[in-house]
């Protein structure tokens, strides 16, 4: 099976937002949400040795998704082809996944107060196309592909022309969309869009630490009382209520 | 057990006595409270058995994998296990919805819940005696009980503090209303109040399906009744009440030559 990657080459990438409106549309996202955001850095350097650079993010469908494990009901799942997908009948928009991301990628759908992200326009891949974005990039800066096809243009950027993730020691993730570029350039995306340390709202804290281990601990010490009950009727034998 | 006068404290029985008392039977649940308790087990039992396998986070779970995967094929998918646990919770809080309306004076009112629910003194007694037998400490009789014993008051407590949180909180990540703090902090009330009504649960169902001594109190709540021996032995405080009534109401016929009593008052 294929295992999904892309790469956006920021070279090549002009900010145009063409993938934001595809993905928009593809994929009816409210107004004020994208699940693509086209983002730019702020402009450093000296005249005339300036720079900037354009920097396109979405769901990086990570190795080590957090997203996955901070789900409560298993919405959030990965596949053998490394999709981190949302199974929306079983959302119960909590949000814990939206704040363990640690590149933002998901957002709550005002509509149906579900969480919403890149799939990698997965429904598309079933039908033999490209994701919406890729297919409307009017620079072909995106570039998808099976990153385990040494043959294919996306492995031989990763493995074999440098392309590289954005990741922080923060949060290591292992991202699968990576990124082609000037070094300079890469640099300043690095230093201006590192991701940010997965969090767990203060409920999914209190849940597991305190009261997940507390509520085991009584039903478990119940149950004990119960068999250590049992056994002494066992031992006693039952005496009719009647006596 | 045929006198003139209600005893104020329980006094050994002749074995023909215990025998007559044995024959008799004292109606103790209503058939709306019968059918509301084996509803409200059979809905438990399902939302337990779903909810658990719904719980499917690496961090919060704890059933194992199997047992998640063994109750998702069960249902076909994920999303109809959520439905499914769903709609059986809507049910039990419409259901509960009707018994609060119509039922509100007969078994929720205060004087109700004084007299049966509320715990006094020789209920608190009782609790401590209670677990020591059961765990063979002590041979000790037990003090007096009422309708109910103290072990079912305590539980009836914690069930109605327990139960509208739980209503509350379904409801809330059902619809997903208030946004996602407040569903964040629904689902970890769900699951604490959940685990204190099922760790009351283990004793309820211990102690009505399995402990010999209360048995007739499981019987009574497929019959509706219990023998007078079981009631004199293990609510005394209720078997006096309901005798005070039948001896109130033999002098009443006495004097006015009434017609037969109804059934369930012993003559």
């Amino acid at each position: 099976m294929a295992r999904w990657g892309m790469v956006i080459d920021l070279r090549s990438c002009v900010g145009c937002h063409a993938c934001t409106v595809a993905c928009a549309t593809e994929w009816d996202v409210p107004a004020g949400q994208a699940r693509t955001h086209v983002h730019a850095t702020p402009v450093v350097g000296t005249f005339p040795a300036l720079q900037s650079s354009v920097f396109v993010a979405q769901c990086n469908h990570c190795d080590r998704p957090p997203c996955v494990s901070a789900c409560p009901s298993g919405a959030t799942s990965q596949g053998a082809d490394g999709i981190v997908r949302i199974d929306r009948a079983v959302c119960i928009g909590c949000g814990f996944c939206v704040d363990a991301c640690p590149y933002d990628a998901r957002y709550l759908n005002p509509k149906d107060r579900k969480v919403d992200k890149c799939d990698f326009c997965a429904a598309r891949l079933e039908r033999g196309q490209e994701p919406a974005c890729v297919a409307t990039c009017t620079a072909h800066a995106k570039h998808f592909g099976d990153l385990e096809d040494s043959q294919g243009a996306v492995a031989r950027m990763v493995y074999e022309q440098g392309a590289g993730r954005i990741e922080s020691t923060a949060a290591a993730v292992g991202p699968n969309v990576y990124y082609a570029g000037k070094p300079s350039q890469l640099e300043l995306v690095h230093a201006t869009f590192q991701p940010r340390a997965s969090r767990m709202p203060m409920a999914g804290t209190v849940w597991g630490r305190l009261l997940m281990p507390l509520m085991l601990t009584v039903v478990g010490a119940t149950f004990a009382g119960q068999a250590v009950a049992f056994f002494n009727q066992l031992r006693t034998g039952e005496q009719d209520f009647e006596d | 057990m045929k006198t003139s006068t209600v005893p104020a404290h329980p006094t050994p029985l002749t074995a023909d006595q215990a025998d007559v008392m044995l024959q008799r039977h004292l109606k103790k649940h209503h058939i709306a409270i019968i059918l509301l308790h084996w509803f409200n087990a059979i809905v438990w039992g399902l939302e337990l058995v779903t909810g658990v396998a719904l719980i499917a986070s690496p961090i919060f779970r704890f059933a194992p994998g199997w047992y998640l995967s063994m109750v998702e094929s069960a249902f076909g998918t994920r999303g109809h296990l959520l439905q499914f646990h769903l709609a059986l919770g809507l049910t039990w809080i419409a259901v509960y919805l009707v018994y609060g309306v119509f039922g509100f004076r007969t078994y929720l009112s205060r004087e109700v819940l004084q007299n049966e629910i509320a715990l006094d003194d020789d209920d608190w007694r009782w609790l401590v005696i209670r677990t020591k037998r059961i765990l063979g400490f002590t041979r000790e009789a037990l003090p007096s009980q009422g309708v109910y014993n103290a072990g079912q008051k305590l539980f009836a407590l914690m069930v109605y503090a327990m139960v509208p949180l739980i209503m509350i909180t379904g409801i809330i990540m059902t619809f997903r209303l208030m946004g996602p703090a407040v569903i964040g902090w629904a689902v970890v009330l769900h699951f604490c109040a959940v685990g204190a009504v099922v760790s009351g649960l283990l004793i309820h169902v211990y102690m009505g399906a399995v402990f010999p001594e209360e048995k007739p109190a499981f019987f009574s709540m497929i019959t509706g009744t219990v023998n007078e021996l079981y009631a004199y032995n293990h609510h005394f405080k209720w078997w006096t009440s309901m005798k005070a009534r039948e001896l109130a109401w033999e002098r009443r016929h006495d004097e006015e030559a009434l017609p037969a009593p109804e059934p369930g008052i012993p003559d």
